[in-house]
């Protein structure tokens, strides 16, 4: 029963991490921001509203923004979460976790190109391109962690993880930290790689594909983006605070600090760097599969 | 302590790394500063206890490798005016990718290797192959002569980080005789640029290609 | 005499005269004290060497740093009989550029230094007894070479520079690691700061760790191979050989190369004591050698630049020596006695090329024809070096080789005798082609070029001395050569 913990706090708790976000980047601005509840105002309003669709459009684009929601809901499922198993788990399915996003992006950009609009050819196509390049950075910093466990499922790695690993495998540890941080921000179309509150299409990459989605469909897509930051929040979170008690409430207090805390931080990164230009993306997502890699070559001696 | 050998050499591994992905010649000389400064702490962590002799080795690392070097040649690339760009003949991705796959490669041959010693397990050995490949492949595939100086540098510390971690007592003549002949070298190749760049106009080592056959 | 006396004097007197160099006011004087100089330092050298081979025992010194022994002695010997040559030749080949006002006071002080300083480091190189130090020596003769390739700046010789300076430097730095690894193969053997000690490593080969031995000779045999001229290895040699002025192609070849390959003798003992690797290291020097034999017979078969032709008949040499050193037991002495000669014909062909060239005003072999009537010193000298150097008969090097041949077939190694012979063989022939091209016909220039005494008597004596060797080989000669082979093959520690 306790399995089902974490995926409740995840569907209950996932915009909050989006206002935290806000709240930190308008602290750092000076100003007093949204309210931390904003996502779910939003949410709110848009279930509320009716949706209008192109004549262009087919069954793929009303189907984007559901498996949006569909696929993170499963992932969340496969993840442990301070020291409680995840509701699934089998051998192998951290390959099912980095591929359902797969399947998210996929439906998404096949749903941006169901409208046929130019623009969202264009998101699509540099979506496509940069998670082509995040994706072996994810798979190798997971392999790296299967490595250093001797774990092939998700909840087994984050289970085995011990703060003593840190202690003995500080390097690899670091590099698999720092691979994944940078996968994390690409895959949730963060500063640096992609700005979620520009409104110049030529530079956007996530957001200019659902331009054409309203209403609840594109409600769905904004709760579907927040648990996708939640279940990669969680797997960095579980690696650099692997601490597990016997007792349940004291690790979901640490692991719910620890998402928050990520949250902050990305307010901070969002606060004090500036996108970088869309030709540089490609270096930074091959050197967080330089990092991944590295992390995997240290362990696999 | 040999957790902390670890850690520099991974240190190390990402400078060359970086250095094979930098477009800038001003930021490559940078990182290799970096990277001699990491590499004078080698000895200190290596070694037992603190002594004299290691302080001076590791003060000599430091000011030779982290601020000589540079220096040098960042006044190397200021009289010859050498713009700033790299110029590879190979990508700066695909040269990272190759770096990538020399660490594979190097990790493996070393396993073939196993050191004797109290140091059998650190990464001494591997980074040290790595650093000799990645060093000769910067001297293969980019264009500009100051590039060369950087490749051999970089081999030259590669062999460095081994020889720190494990030989420690070396008698220090020797040591300062190594530093001596590689700072030299150094200083020469500068020079070398100098009157290079005075007779042909550029720097581009493709075009040094009269003499053959 | 006292030991480190010896030792300290065979290294100060070239920094002496380095620095005297430094201080002088005119050309002329500094290639006066160029020729002195190194005529006393030949005096020293050799008296120190003879001292060696005639008693038959090593000088250690004290501290254990110095070590001349019979191998050090013997290539000590060669080198001071180059250098002697090569600086008294110098100062002919410089007089023109002198007298012209060519070589500025500025370039004759730094060949001076830098040659001397060169010196200096190949002395130190053979000394030592110390494989740390012996690094730090060959290191420091690239440096103080770089610039003596261009003396004369032109963009060619600044080209030939800046590539012998690049592939020799990181090629000298594997022989480093290589050092670093024998090194770690003496962990838990000997206490590491003995570590690096000939002596003490040859008397304790067979408890080193192999792996690390082997591993440590690949990189010294590309290492110090590099520096030595071994093919694939060489390609900076030619270049290099054919800008630099004649002294210093001369010296490069007739010394340098050996003091490289040297570096990789001091460590086949240490190879061959190690634990169930006899034949491994030596072998491989076959291999290399005979590669480079078969490289520089294609090259020299289609040569168009006489001291570009050379420098590969250096490559070639090289590679019978390492032949010769490969087959051990007779073959290293062959090697040995073959390192002697070469290194006489190589620096009579060089100074011959080079005044030849100079009277030609160029290196081109098409353009220089009848040498022998428009140059007749220096035209003979260029004759007679190739004709020994290509090993006709009567001359000391068809001896030699004859010799590695002989042990080749003693030992049964019937495909190093036959790629031996087939390289040499062509060599033979691309040679002798250009040499009759150059030495008859009618030449271009009616101008006939004036010698003094001093360069006839250094065309004549080398050209003698490799008759003489040809024919008879003095009891004194054989036993210093047996005696080097024997430091080679570990018998004599």
């Amino acid at each position: 029963m306790n399995s089902l913990i974490h995926p409740l706090l995840a569907l209950l708790l996932a915009p909050l991490l989006l206002g935290i976000i806000n709240r930190t980047k308008a602290l750092f601005a000076g100003r007093t921001g949204q309210p931390l509840l904003q996502a779910y105002f939003d949410l709110a309003k848009l279930l509320r509203k009716g949706a209008v669709y192109s004549e262009t459009t087919t069954w793929v684009f009303r189907a984007g923004p559901i498996v949006g929601v569909a696929a993170p809901v499963v992932a969340i499922a496969l993840i442990p979460f301070g020291g409680i198993p995840a509701l699934l788990n089998f051998p192998g399915d951290l390959i099912l976790f980095a591929y359902l996003f797969g399947l998210m992006r996929f439906m998404t950009v096949a749903a941006a190109l169901d409208t046929g609009s130019a623009f969202e050819g264009m998101g699509a196509s540099r979506e496509v391109q940069f998670s082509a390049l995040a994706e072996p950075a994810l798979l190798l910093g997971l392999a790296a962690l299967a490595r250093l466990t001797g774990d092939l499922s998700l909840s087994g790695i984050l289970g085995s993880l011990t703060p003593q690993d840190w202690a003995h495998a500080a390097p690899a540890l670091a590099l698999v930290t720092a691979g994944l941080l940078v996968v994390y921000l690409a895959e949730n179309s963060r500063i640096p790689v992609d700005d979620p509150n520009t409104h110049l299409e030529l530079t956007m990459i996530h957001e200019v594909m659902v331009l054409d989605h309203g209403g609840p469909d594109f409600g769905l897509i904004l709760y579907g983006a927040s648990l996708k930051l939640w279940a990669l929040g969680a797997i960095l979170t579980g690696v650099v605070l692997p601490f597990h008690d016997e007792r349940l409430w004291p690790g979901i207090v640490i692991a719910l600090g620890g998402m928050f805390g990520l949250a902050v931080f990305v307010g901070v990164v969002e606060s004090s760097m500036a996108r970088l230009r869309l030709l540089r993306v490609p270096q930074l997502l091959v050197a967080a599969m330089v990092l991944s890699a590295l992390a995997l070559v240290l362990l696999m001696r | 302590m040999s957790s902390w050998i670890d850690g520099v050499m991974v240190v190390l591994i990402l400078t060359n790394l970086a250095l094979l992905g930098t477009s800038r010649i001003t930021v490559c000389i940078r990182i290799i500063a970096l990277q001699g400064v990491v590499l004078g702490t080698l000895p200190m962590l290596a070694g037992e206890e603190v002594t004299l002799r290691l302080a001076l080795l590791t003060t000599a690392t430091v000011l030779l490798k982290g601020v000589v070097f540079p220096w040098l040649l960042l006044r190397a690339m200021r009289k010859a005016e050498i713009q700033r760009e790299v110029e590879p003949y190979v990508g700066y991705i695909l040269s990272v990718m190759v770096g990538l796959l020399s660490l594979g490669g190097s990790v493996w041959l070393a396993q073939g290797l196993p050191l004797p010693g109290p140091m059998a397990g650190t990464l001494a050995l591997p980074v040290a192959l790595f650093m000799i490949f990645v060093g000769l492949f910067t001297i293969c595939s980019r264009r500009k002569a100051i590039s060369q100086i950087l490749g051999y540098i970089v081999v030259e510390n590669g062999m460095y980080a081994f020889g720190a971690v494990i030989l420690d007592e070396v008698p220090t003549l020797v040591e300062l005789g190594v530093l001596l002949d590689v700072f030299v070298a150094v200083f020469v190749m500068g020079v070398a640029i100098y009157h290079i760049r005075r007779e042909f106009d550029h720097m581009d080592v493709d075009q040094l290609d009269t003499l053959k056959g | 005499m006292n030991e480190m006396a010896i030792f300290w004097l065979l290294l100060l007197l070239p920094t002496a005269c380095a620095g005297l160099c430094l201080l002088l006011r005119s050309p002329q004087a500094i290639m006066r004290v160029v020729g002195a100089g190194a005529l006393c330092q030949g005096a020293v050298g050799a008296a120190a060497a003879l001292k060696v081979l005639r008693g038959g025992q090593a000088i250690l010194s004290s501290n254990g740093w110095f070590n001349l022994d019979a191998l050090s002695a013997f290539h000590l010997l060669v080198m001071m009989i180059v250098f002697s040559l090569s600086s008294l030749f110098a100062w002919g080949y410089f007089h023109e550029e002198m007298s012209e006002g060519q070589l500025r006071l500025r370039l004759a002080r730094r060949f001076g230094a830098l040659w001397f300083g060169s010196m200096a480091a190949m002395t130190l190189v053979l000394i030592s007894n110390n494989l740390g130090i012996l690094w730090v020596g060959i290191e420091a003769t690239t440096l103080l070479t770089a610039f003596l390739i261009c003396i004369h700046r032109t963009a060619a010789s600044l080209e030939a520079m800046w590539k012998y300076l690049i592939i020799c430097s990181v090629g000298v730095a594997f022989a480093f690691m290589g050092t670093l690894l024998v090194a770690a193969s003496t962990a838990g053997v000997l206490p590491s700061d003995e570590a690096l000690l000939w002596t003490r490593l040859v008397a304790s080969a067979g408890q080193l760790n192999p792996m690390m031995l082997k591993a440590g000779f690949l990189f010294l045999l590309v290492g110090y191979g590099t520096k030595a001229g071994l093919a694939p290895m060489h390609t900076w040699l030619p270049d290099a050989h054919s800008q630099a002025p004649a002294p210093v192609s001369a010296m490069f070849s007739g010394f340098l190369l050996n003091s490289s390959l040297y570096c990789i003798l001091r460590y086949l003992p240490i190879m061959e004591g190690g634990a169930g690797m006899a034949g491994w290291g030596p072998r491989l020097l076959l291999l290399f050698g005979l590669v480079s034999i078969l490289v520089a017979a294609v090259f020299i078969y289609f040569q168009r630049d006489v001291k570009r032709l050379l420098a590969y008949s250096t490559v070639e040499h090289i590679g019978i020596m390492a032949v010769g050193v490969g087959l051990g037991g007779a073959g290293a002495a062959a090697a040995m006695f073959h390192m002697l000669n070469h290194s006489i014909a190589k620096s009579l062909t060089f100074f011959g090329a080079g005044r030849v060239g100079q009277h030609y005003e160029t290196h081109e072999i098409g353009k220089i024809q009848g040498m022998l009537r428009s140059c007749p010193a220096w035209g003979a000298g260029l004759f007679a070096g190739v004709l020994a150097l290509i090993g006709a008969a009567p001359f000391a090097i068809f001896m030699s080789e004859f010799q590695v041949l002989k042990a080749a077939a003693g030992s049964h190694s019937w495909w190093t005798l036959g790629l031996f012979l087939g390289g040499a063989g062509m060599v033979f022939m691309g040679a002798l082609r250009h040499l009759i091209a150059m030495a008859w016909g009618d030449p271009s220039i009616t101008r006939v070029q004036r010698t003094g005494w001093l360069e006839g008597a250094i065309v004549v004596v080398p050209c003698l001395a490799l008759l003489a060797l040809g024919i008879w080989m003095p009891q004194g000669l054989q036993d210093a050569v047996r005696q080097a082979a024997a430091v080679i093959a570990g018998g004599k520690p």
